[in-house]
C-alpha cells in the first residue's frame, strides 16, 4: 500500500510545475522492459565533512555488496530483480542525513542502510519511520538507537552495552590465560560522556575480577600534548593502560609513551577507533605495536571476507571495519527482500525481524533481532602485531594469539 | 512605514501557500531547516546587524533554547509549549547575563565577538560533560506526534509552525526598526560615543537588544529539537550554528529586516538546487555555498537586499535624469 502512495507522491511533484527544481530530485520514471524493475536501496553515508573518511569506507562496502548480489543474479524470488543504489551524502550532520532520507523516500527506495555516526542514525531512522521505511544501522553504537521502539530500525552491529560487556569479558580471559600477568590498571579517558562513562564502568567492573585501579586520568578532546599524562603513567607503573579516548588522543598517547619509553605489559582500548584503524598502524607502526582494541572487526577466518579484503586492498584502499559491516548489512537486506518475496516495506520489516542471516563477513553467527538489535553481534579483541591488525580473541575467530604481556 | 510589513506579509503568504503547490516532503524538510536557520539568524541580525554588536557565538542561545526545552520535557515531564516559553525566557536571560558582563566592561567589535565565542564554547564543554544534558550521547525526545507535544507527523504542519515563528520575529524586528528604540540601536551602531553624547542610554539599549536576540535564537533552538528530537553538545553549541546565524544576514542584507530569511534561502536553496542538477558529486552544494559567499562579500558587501536597493536607486536616478 505504502509503495503506491509513494509513487503517487512522486507523480504529483512531477506535475507540480512550480517545483521544477524538485522534480529533478525525484527519479526519472522506472524503465520497464523484459527485466523486472530494479529495487532501489538507499545508502546513507557521510562522505563530506568531519566523518568523510569513515563514510567512504562504508559506501565502498555497500557498493561492492550490491555489485556482487547483482552479479550473482539479483533477487531470485523477484525474478532476478537487480538492486539499484540511491546514494545520499549525510554530510556528517543529522540535518543533512534527514534531508537525504526524505529525498531517497521520494525516489522510492525500499530500505536505507548506513548512517555511521549515532546522531545521523538517530535522525535518519526517525525520518524513515514516518514512511515505514526499513532502516539498517551500520555502526552507530549509542544504545538510544534501539530503545526508542521504532519498528523500522535494525542494528546489525553490537551497540555500546554489548561492546563494553564483551570488552571486559575478553580482557579478563586474555589476562587469565597469561597467568594473570596484569594486576594494576590505569585508565586514561576523554572527559566527555563516552570516555568518562566507559572509565567509570571499568573502574567498577575490573576490581571484581582482581584488578587494582591505580588512577583515572581525564584528558580533554582535543589534546595537543599528553607529556604530563605519560609522566604520571611512568611514575604509577601500571601493568595495563586502558585508554578510552578518540583517535587523535590515542595516537598522541601511544606516540608520547613510545618517546618517553613507557612500556606497560599491555594497552587495551575499547571502541577506540585508533588501534583498529589501518591509518594509525601505517603511519606510526612502532607506536601502534601490540596495542589491543575491542571493536567491530571482520571475521579473519571467513573465506568470503578475505576475498573482499583482497579486492579492496587491490585498489589501494585500507580494509577498515566500515567496509565489511556495510557489505554485510546489504547482504542482510537482500536476504530479507528475498524472503519477503516483494519490494514491500512492511514485508521487508517483517522479514528482517525474523532474520537468521549468516552469510556475512562478521564474526557474529546467525542474525537474531531483539527489539531491533542483533543479539548475535559481538565485538572482537584485536591487536596490532607486526604492522597488521589481528584478531586475538575470542579464539573461534582469532587469526593470532594475543601477545600479552607485550613487553617482557 | 507600512512598506516593510507589506513585504513581510507577502513573503510569509508565499511560503505558507507552498503546501498547495507541492506535496514533496523533501521540499518541506528543506524549508523547515532554512526557516530554523532564518529564525536563529534574525536573532543575530537584531543584535549584530541593526545594533552593530557582532556576535560569533549565537550558538549559546540556540543551545540554551534547545537544551532547556528538551531537559524540561525529558527530566521533568513539562508540556512542550510551556518548555518553549521557558526556553525563550532562558535565552533572553542568558542574553542579559552575557550582555551585562561584556557590555558593562565596554567590550566592542572583535573583543565582543571573542567573548561570545568563548561563552558558546564553554557551554559546549559543560553540556558535553554534564549528566543532566546527557553528556556526549545527547538528549533524545520521545517520538510522540501530537499538538500537545509540539510534534507533528506531517512535515507541512511543522513548516507552518516554523513559519509562524519567523513571521513573528520579522514583525518584531520591523516594529523595532520603526521605533525609537530602533533608532537608538542604529545610533549605537553608527557611533557609540556620539549616541551617548545625545543622551542615549547605551548599556540599556544594548542589553535590550541582546536579550531579544537571545530569545529569538533560543526559539530557533527549540524548533530544532522539536523537529529532529535529538541534540548533543556539538549540535546545540557547535560553531556551525553561530556561523549559519551570521552568514544568512551577511548574504541577505545585514541590518535589514528580511535579510536573514533571504540569505538563508539563497545560501541553502542554491546548494540544494545544484545538488539536484549536479547529481551525485559529493560536496558540490558546499562549493556553491562557498562561491555565493565569495561573490556576495566581493561584490555586494551590503548583501542581496543591499545590492537590490543600490540597483533600484541607480535606476531611479537615471530615470529621473
Amino acid at each position: 500500500m505504502k509503495v503506491y502512495e509513494t509513487a503517487f507522491h512522486r507523480r504529483t511533484i512531477l506535475k507540480g510545475g512550480a517545483a521544477a527544481a524538485l522534480a529533478t530530485i525525484a527519479a526519472p520514471a522506472v524503465v520497464r522492459g523484459a527485466e523486472p524493475a530494479p529495487i532501489k536501496v538507499g545508502i546513507l553515508q557521510p562522505v563530506t565533512g568531519a566523518l568523510a573518511q569513515d563514510g567512504e569506507y562504508g559506501r565502498l562496502g555497500a557498493e561492492m555488496a550490491i555489485a556482487d548480489i547483482n552479479a550473482a543474479g539479483g533477487i531470485k524470488s523477484l525474478g532476478g530483480a537487480k538492486l539499484e543504489m540511491v546514494f545520499g551524502d549525510a554530510r556528517s550532520t543529522p540535518e543533512a542525513g534527514t534531508q537525504e532520507v526524505e529525498r531517497m523516500q521520494e525516489e522510492g527506495v525500499v530500505a536505507i542502510v548506513g548512517g555511521f555516526a549515532s546522531p545521523i542514525c538517530l535522525a535518519g531512522s526517525q525520518a524513515a519511520a514516518r514512511y515505514d521505511l526499513p532502516y539498517i544501522v551500520d555502526v552507530g553504537v549509542t544504545d538510544q538507537i534501539i530503545t526508542r521502539g521504532l519498528k523500522n530500525t535494525f542494528r546489525f552491529a553490537p551497540g555500546f552495552s554489548l561492546c563494553t560487556g564483551a570488552a571486559i569479558q575478553n580482557l579478563v580471559k586474555i589476562n587469565e590465560s597469561a597467568g594473570k600477568a596484569a594486576k594494576t590498571v590505569a585508565l586514561v579517558h576523554e572527559d566527555g560522556l563516552f570516555g568518562s562513562g566507559l572509565a567509570k564502568l571499568m573502574a567498577t567492573e575490573l576490581p571484581k575480577h582482581g584488578f587494582e585501579i591505580l588512577e583515572l586520568i581525564a584528558v580533554p578532546t582535543p589534546s595537543r600534548d599528553l607529556s604530563n599524562v605519560v609522566l604520571k603513567l611512568r611514575s604509577l607503573r601500571p601493568d595495563l593502560i586502558i585508554p578510552s579516548t578518540y583517535y587523535g588522543e590515542t595516537v598522541l598517547l601511544a606516540r608520547t609513551m613510545q618517546q618517553q619509553r613507557v612500556r606497560p605489559k599491555g594497552v587495551y582500548s575499547v571502541l577506540n577507533g585508533a588501534a583498529s584503524n589501518h591509518r594509525f598502524v601505517k603511519e606510526f607502526p612502532e607506536a601502534a605495536g601490540n596495542i589491543m582494541d575491542c571493536n567491530h572487526w571482520f571475521d579473519p577466518r571467513n573465506e568470503k571476507a578475505l576475498a573482499v579484503q583482497k579486492r579492496v586492498e587491490a585498489t589501494g584502499k585500507p580494509f577498515n571495519y566500515n567496509t565489511p559491516l556495510n557489505y554485510s548489512c546489504i547482504g542482510l537486506l537482500a536476504d530479507a527482500i528475498e524472503r519477503a518475496g516483494a519490494a514491500d516495506r512492511v514485508k521487508i520489516i517483517e522479514a528482517l525481524g525474523t532474520s537468521t542471516f549468516s552469510d556475512h563477513l562478521m564474526p557474529y553467527g546467525p542474525t537474531k533481532f531483539e527489539n531491533g538489535q542483533n543479539m548475535g553481534a559481538a565485538p572482537v579483541s584485536t591487536q596490532v602485531q607486526d604492522g597488521a591488525i589481528k584478531v586475538v580473541f575470542p579464539e573461534d575467530f582469532a587469526n593470532a594469539k594475543p601477545k600479552f604481556p607485550a613487553n617482557g | 512605514m507600512m512598506r516593510g510589513y507589506f513585504w513581510i506579509i507577502v513573503i510569509t503568504l508565499l511560503i505558507a501557500a507552498t503546501p498547495l503547490l507541492t506535496s514533496s516532503n523533501t521540499f518541506f524538510n528543506f524549508t523547515v531547516v532554512v526557516l530554523i536557520i532564518a529564525l536563529a539568524a534574525q536573532g543575530w541580525n537584531l543584535l549584530g546587524g541593526i545594533g552593530g554588536q557582532t556576535s560569533f557565538g549565537h550558538a549559546m542561545f540556540f543551545g540554551i533554547g534547545a537544551y532547556t526545552a528538551s531537559m524540561l520535557q525529558t527530566h521533568l515531564g513539562v508540556n512542550a509549549w510551556i518548555a518553549l516559553i521557558a526556553a525563550i525566557a532562558a535565552g533572553s536571560l542568558a542574553g542579559l547575563i552575557v550582555g551585562f558582563l561584556s557590555f558593562r566592561a565596554g567590550l566592542r567589535g572583535s573583543y565582543f565577538a571573542l567573548v561570545t565565542l568563548a561563552f558558546a564554547e564553554l557551554l559546549r564543554v559543560l553540556a558535553n560533560a554534564s549528566e543532566w544534558t546527557g553528556g556526549a550521547s545527547g538528549l533524545l525526545l520521545k517520538l510522540e506526534p501530537s499538538l500537545a507535544n509540539m510534534q507533528f507527523s506531517s512535515r507541512p504542519t511543522f513548516m507552518l509552525l516554523a513559519l509562524a515563528f519567523v513571521f513573528i520575529s520579522l514583525v518584531i524586528t520591523q516594529h523595532i526598526v520603526n521605533s525609537r528604540f530602533g533608532a537608538h540601536l542604529v545610533a549605537v551602531r553608527e557611533n557609540e560615543d556620539a549616541a551617548k553624547a545625545l543622551g542615549v542610554d547605551v548599556l540599556t539599549v544594548k542589553l535590550k537588544a541582546i536579550s531579544l536576540s537571545g530569545a529569538m535564537t533560543a526559539a530557533a533552538g527549540v524548533l530544532y529539537v522539536q523537529y529532529f528530537l535529538y541534540i548533543d553538545a556539538a549540535i546545540a553549541f557547535g560553531i556551525w550554528i553561530s556561523i549559519e546565524a551570521l552568514l544568512a544576514p551577511m548574504v541577505g542584507g545585514r541590518g535589514r529586516v528580511l535579510g536573514p530569511l533571504i540569505g538563508a534561502f539563497t545560501l541553502h536553496g542554491l546548494g540544494e538546487i545544484t545538488k539536484s542538477f549536479a547529481g551525485r558529486v559529493p560536496g558540490i552544494d558546499l562549493m556553491v555555498f562557498a562561491v555565493v559567499l565569495i561573490i556576495v562579500i566581493a561584490f555586494a558587501s551590503a548583501g542581496i537586499l543591499g545590492l537590490l536597493k543600490k540597483l533600484s536607486d541607480r535606476f531611479a536616478a537615471k530615470g529621473g535624469a
